[in-house]
């Protein structure tokens, strides 16, 4: 396993030789340094859901919205691709973060207690709660984003839906298989974002006991009000006529 | 309160030493008195243990009244057993039940290595100070207390931070065997009295650097250290830790 990190971190190796940004990146490496990228690269991609769910509303609005709405998205040419690639970027950064942090704590201890038990009083889930679902809950939604843009961009599974990307949104979503799977990854979302929001304000350093319960409180809303958003696309698909 | 007496199974982990594998051994205690401190529970059966021929448990203690940090167990699961803001010394057997079986099991990380039964070696934080967790002007005698005026409120931050005892209880606590807790307490405790405010750059890279290099975790912000410390240092200093650490990356001219 230690051969895969080596090779993994390789990248980030060299570059931390480079003089003028070697220390940034040095810094980048360290356990503190790696939560930081992780809170900032989280960040962007709730930035990024926010702006989709804002788009994917038009949906209510009807096929002629929706469509031109996507439209205008793909008239924008390379500027989409740039901005594709870039949310990929910080993806896979994301991700990369996820698994080397993971590896760091499961080095730090090799051998585990016999019995674990908390002395936090949990809000649903007891023991830290979404704290200790980020790593499961992550990968479903990893999973999740390669079938959405297999279902999406690509259409792999051949929905009839001609060039009305608006008719292909609502046959994924009507299919059963699908609708589970999409509100599986929604409620893991939910778990994901309402400790992720905050922890990043913590990792970010903002923290003030003024703040924090405010901060808390509106960071755990943001999370199932973006989760919740996505899930009333699901309602939509079945609840509403097509327009 | 009764002067109720106890029968215990005690589950404790026993090594030779730091290569050696361990594993767990009960113990039947019977007739323990519930005004005995947990530790006193512990001697008494290694008394019962020397005389039946066996070694007995070797455990770290040094004050018995929760300032020094050495006593650490992990109590039922619980780092420093089951009571909030309270350390091994100080936990009583009044907490537990006739019948009870208690699970005693040392610190568990990588950076703690066990030494033999319950001890382990802390000395990765010694080396966590001494790489930054200090002011390195000679202060010469001890000078007026209100020499440097300090804000009341500063001066909290300060003390509170300077309540950690250092037992580890934050790394045995924490899912990722993190010391960020440790660490942030001895950051901010330097960071926020004039007195250490010079220093703080070189500090906190240098203490970030060195708990790396021993090997603990990374924090995900589970907060369940600051549950677990005995001293009730809170999470709001790895907050301060993490404000540091970028000022510092960005400011540092080393
Ligand atoms: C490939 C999929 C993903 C994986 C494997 C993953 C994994 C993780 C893990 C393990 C953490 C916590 C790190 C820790 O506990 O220290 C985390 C934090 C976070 N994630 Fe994700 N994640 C994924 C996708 C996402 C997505 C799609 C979003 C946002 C829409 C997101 C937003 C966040 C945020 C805001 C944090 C907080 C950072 C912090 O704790 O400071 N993640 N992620
Ligand atoms: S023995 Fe000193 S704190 Fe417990």
């Amino acid at each position: 396993m230690d051969i895969v990190y080596k090779t993994l971190g390789l990248p980030a190796e060299l570059l931390s030789k480079v003089p003028g940004i070697g220390p940034i990146v040095k810094a980048c490496c360290t356990s503190v340094g790696q939560k930081i990228l992780m809170a900032i690269t989280g960040l962007s991609l709730v930035g990024f859901l926010v702006v989709h769910l804002g788009g994917n509303f038009n949906l209510f609005a009807g096929e002629a919205a929706f469509n031109g709405y996507a439209e205008k998205l793909h008239s924008l040419g390379p500027l989409l691709a740039i901005a594709e690639t870039k949310l990929f970027a910080i993806f896979a950064l994301h991700l990369g973060l996820a698994l080397s942090t993971r590896a760091m704590s499961a080095r730090a201890r090799k051998s585990g207690y016999e019995k674990t038990e908390s002395k936090q009083s949990g809000f649903l889930i007891p023991n830290g709660g979404a704290a200790n679902m980020m790593f499961i809950t992550g990968l479903i939604l990893g999973g999740y984003v390669v079938l959405h843009v297999l279902d999406m961009k690509i259409n792999i599974w051949k929905f009839d839906a001609g060039e009305s990307k608006y008719a292909l949104v609502r046959m994924v979503l009507r299919d059963p298989l699908h609708w589970g799977v999409y509100l599986v990854a929604l409620i893991a979302l939910g778990i994901h974002l309402s400790h992720g929001i905050s922890s990043a304000f913590q990792t970010l350093g903002i923290s003030h006991p003024r703040w924090n319960k405010i901060l808390r409180f509106l960071s755990v809303a943001l999370a199932w009000l973006i989760a919740g958003g996505f899930m009333s696309l699901l309602v939509w698909a079945y609840a509403f006529e097509a327009r | 309160m009764s002067d109720e007496t106890l029968n215990l199974t005690l589950r404790v982990w026993r090594q030779d030493n730091s290569d050696s594998e361990g594993e767990f051994r009960d113990y039947k205690l019977s007739g323990v008195s519930t005004h005995m401190s947990f530790l006193e529970m512990l001697d008494v059966l290694n008394e019962q243990l020397i005389e039946a021929g066996e070694m007995p448990v070797a455990f770290d203690h040094d004050c018995r009244e929760g300032i020094c940090g050495m006593c650490s167990l992990m109590i039922n699961g619980q780092a420093h057993g089951p009571d909030n803001a309270t350390t091994t010394c100080q936990l009583h057997m009044r907490r537990f039940q006739d019948g009870d079986t208690i699970v005693i099991e040392p610190w568990r990380a990588a950076a703690f290595p066990v030494l033999r039964d319950l001890v382990v070696d802390r000395s990765a934080f010694d080396r966590i100070i001494q790489s930054g967790g200090y002011v390195s002007t000679n202060t010469g005698n001890a000078p007026d207390g209100n020499a440097i005026p300090i804000p009341g409120k500063v001066q909290e931050v300060a003390m509170d931070a300077a309540a950690c005892i250092g037992c580890g209880a934050c790394v045995a606590a924490c899912k990722n065997a993190s010391a960020m807790l440790f660490v942030s307490a001895k950051v901010s405790q330097l960071a926020v009295l004039p007195q250490g405010h010079a220093e703080r750059t070189g500090r906190v890279l240098n203490m970030v650097a060195q708990m790396d290099e021993e090997g603990f975790g990374h924090c995900t912000n589970t907060s369940e250290c600051e549950a677990a410390c005995p001293a009730e240092i809170s999470v709001s200093n790895i907050a301060r830790l993490n404000r540091e650490y970028v000022r510092a990356t960005l400011v540092n001219r080393d």
